[in-house]
């Protein structure tokens, strides 16, 4: 300790007795963050450890201490040590810009991811550098973090209009697999038809995988920056896990089990080999789902049991989201490019080529629907049930075309893509 | 390897030694300096190869410096030393409450050192306890020889030096404050009942040495783009990190002319 210096320091600061461990480092962090490079701070503490630990404090921080001494008064000693501030940004990264608006509020509490996406102080680039990293929304970036490698680095390429609203539907409208179905409704069906229901849940669940796994493709591809789209693709994966969750079950709660069928999965292979988002989107959301909405609305009408009616019915309200973003999506590509029709309309031929062995819907999948359709196997519900069966296979029809055309190509197409489409449904 | 490749050597004290002389060796080969490591397991070997002209460089400890210097029958050069070698000290640790008030009162207690050829754990706080007029007899002293020829650098001798005063088997300790700073930073635990007692003069830590020669030029070129680095460039920033050091500093050999008493006074020099 030596005898205090003869210039005053630029500023100083009352330690009191608190101890590094205890808050000291904050303070300090604070104080010398607000002063220049070169500045001096006289930093005074009541503990003599403290003010031992100051200079190896300030050595790793970044700062020198220069000098130390002790004075006494009435209230007994005080240590003190002169610091200048180094010049080390803590934080590779411009500083923080004042305080902003705050974000919107709607009915004074709710606060909207559109609104998130639109208030925002950073705007989604329309094309994002593919080494962008883990950068939150708004927030600063600091340097020297990792490139990344992003695949898909152009927003419109994966955009479609109401896509946050669609996830907040998607987010408010959650349901649970467990305890939202009445399960117990399911278990006294004559066994035939548990079997005929067994297999169509089997089915679809083979099918919700592909619907699972298409998204996910496609998500750890997509640029950190579009946080919206990265938010609609969780939120369609979600979806589908809880499509397989509930029909999985659906299928086994009676103790039945039925077949995961060859041709279902040589279709669902060949969607999943799609490498092209908006293709995937067209052969996935419009078509596949699209096809998939007609078939959850016949089950959960046609459906011999509550339990079956509210799952399909819950997946149902799922899929027209998925619908909705596939022909918006669609729609919007083919406008912005008109170049890409062909494209999409080369990927539905692609597709076709490879199922061209696969010549109907499986007579296993047709018998199980008419008998889940007739509620028994006995003739006269049965010729109900397949009545009901050649309906839903003509709504398919006139509903695919329709969304096509919604989707943005012409009538002609939208025939010639119809009949192109896997007979498997999805 | 070229002829006028500059030849670094380093210790491998932990792993972090190679991703952070890959980095610098980038750095300086970017700079127009070709630069290649060799890493060693102990100081000792480093300093043999420095004093034959194996390396151009060692990143030599205070201890490995002075020996070279002892030993080199002929002037060495300090390249550069990081601003964390410019002020390091020397600790006096005790359990909280010990009523400690000088160096004085630790007199016939148990005091525990680092690593015996640890400058800053072991040789300094002899000598300067001495100086302050307490020299412990060596049933007084608790030694933690680990990581022999690594001159500390590991940190492990001085852990277990706060780990026998926090446990009650050691009356004081002497550590390097920067490893008590780092612990103080993290609020490690193991300290949470100790504190400072008392702190030594300032004095150089390590430092990049070289054989004085007439063809000084590369080594001085070197030596620029060392001192040149930039802790905000984000390049760098980590391995500096790594390595403990903000800035780089030119250094010189007068702060180690304590060491150097020390050692002689206690046999280090042969």
């Amino acid at each position: 300790m030596t005898s205090p210096p003869a210039e005053a320091a630029t500023r100083s600061l009352d330690a009191g007795d608190i101890e590094f461990g205890d808050g000291l480092e904050i303070l300090l962090s604070t104080v010398f963050q607000s002063a220049e490079p070169g500045q001096t701070i006289d930093v005074a503490t009541s503990s003599r450890a403290t003010a031992l630990e100051l200079p190896g404090w300030a050595r790793s921080t970044g700062h020198s201490a220069e000098q130390d001494w002790k004075e006494t008064n009435q209230d007994g000693q005080r240590f003190i040590v002169r610091v200048r501030r180094g010049d080390v940004t803590p934080v590779l990264a411009p500083d923080l810009p004042a305080r902003g608006d705050p974000m919107p509020l709607r009915l004074g509490t709710q606060f909207h991811t559109s609104d998130l996406i639109s208030a925002a102080p950073e705007r989604i680039p329309d094309s994002a550098d593919p080494s962008y990293g883990l950068v939150p929304l708004g927030s600063i970036p600091e340097a020297g973090g990792p490139d990344y490698a992003w695949r898909l680095n152009r927003h419109d390429d994966l955009w479609a209009e109401d896509l946050t609203d669609l996830t907040e539907r998607a987010t408010s409208s959650q349901w649970d697999a467990t305890s939202d179905i009445p399960w117990s409704e399911a278990l006294d069906l004559p066994e035939e038809v548990e079997q005929a229901v067994a297999q169509v849940m089997t089915f679809i669940a083979s099918n919700e995988y592909v619907a699972l796994y298409v998204p996910a493709k496609f998500l750890p591809r997509v640029n950190a920056a579009f946080v919206d789209i990265l938010m609609w693709l969780a939120s369609h994966i979600n979806d589908e896990a809880r499509h397989v969750e509930v029909f999985t079950k659906r299928a086994l709660i009676g103790g039945q089990r039925g077949y995961a069928l060859a041709s279902t999965q040589m279709s669902l292979h060949s969607l999943l080999e799609e490498d092209d988002f908006s293709s995937a989107s067209l052969l996935l959301n419009v078509l596949g789902e699209g096809t998939f909405i007609d078939l959850l609305g016949f089950v959960s009408r046609n459906a011999p049991d509550a339990a079956t009616a509210a799952c399909a019915r819950l997946a149902h309200r799922d899929e027209q989201r998925h619908v909705h973003f596939g022909i918006s999506h669609v729609r919007r590509t083919q406008k912005l490019d008109p170049d890409s029709t062909s494209q999409l309309i080369g990927a539905v031929e692609a597709r076709a080529a490879k199922l061209a062995t696969l010549t109907g819907l499986s007579p296993v999948l047709l018998e199980s629907l008419t008998i889940l359709a007739s509620g028994s196997a006995r003739t006269a519900e049965l010729r109900r049930g397949a009545a009901a069966v050649n309906e839903l296979t003509k709504l398919m029809e006139v509903n695919r075309i329709r969304r096509l055309r919604a989707a943005g190509f012409d009538l002609e197409t939208s025939h010639y893509l119809s009949e192109l489409h896997t007979p498997n449904l999805m | 390897m070229s002829a006028d490749t500059l030849l670094i050597g380093a210790v491998a004290y932990h792993e972090r030694v190679v991703p952070i002389w890959e980095v610098f060796r980038e750095y300086f080969n970017a700079q127009g300096i070709a630069v290649d490591y060799v890493l060693y397991s102990n100081y000792e070997r480093q300093v043999e190869a420095l004093l034959s002209g194996r390396i151009d460089i060692g990143w030599n400890t205070n201890t490995a410096y002075v020996r070279a210097r002892h030993e080199s029958g002929r002037p060495v050069r300090i390249l550069g030393m990081r601003d964390v070698d410019s002020d390091w000290a020397t600790l006096v640790v005790t359990r909280k409450g010990q009523g400690v008030e000088k160096v004085s009162d630790l007199s016939g207690k148990r005091l525990a050192l680092g690593s015996r050829d640890s400058g800053h754990a072991a040789i300094l706080p002899l000598y300067y306890l001495a100086k302050e007029g307490l020299n412990p007899s060596a049933g007084e002293l608790i030694r933690f020889d680990t990581d022999m020829g690594k001159h500390g650098d590991t940190g492990d001798s001085e852990l277990k030096v706060l780990r026998a005063v926090a446990d009650g088997k050691a009356d004081a300790g002497a550590v390097g404050a920067p490893i008590w700073a780092s612990l103080k930073n993290k609020a490690d635990p193991l300290i949470q009942g100790l504190e400072v007692q008392w702190r030594s003069e300032d004095y150089y830590h390590c430092n990049f040495t070289c054989l004085d020669s007439p063809e000084q030029g590369p080594l001085s070129r070197w030596s620029e783009a060392l001192l040149a680095m930039d802790y905000n460039d984000p390049g760098l920033r980590n391995a500096m990190d790594l390595e403990g050091v903000k800035k780089w500093l030119p250094g010189d050999e007068n702060g180690y002319a304590t060491l150097a008493q020390a050692m002689a006074d206690q046999g280090y020099l042969g």
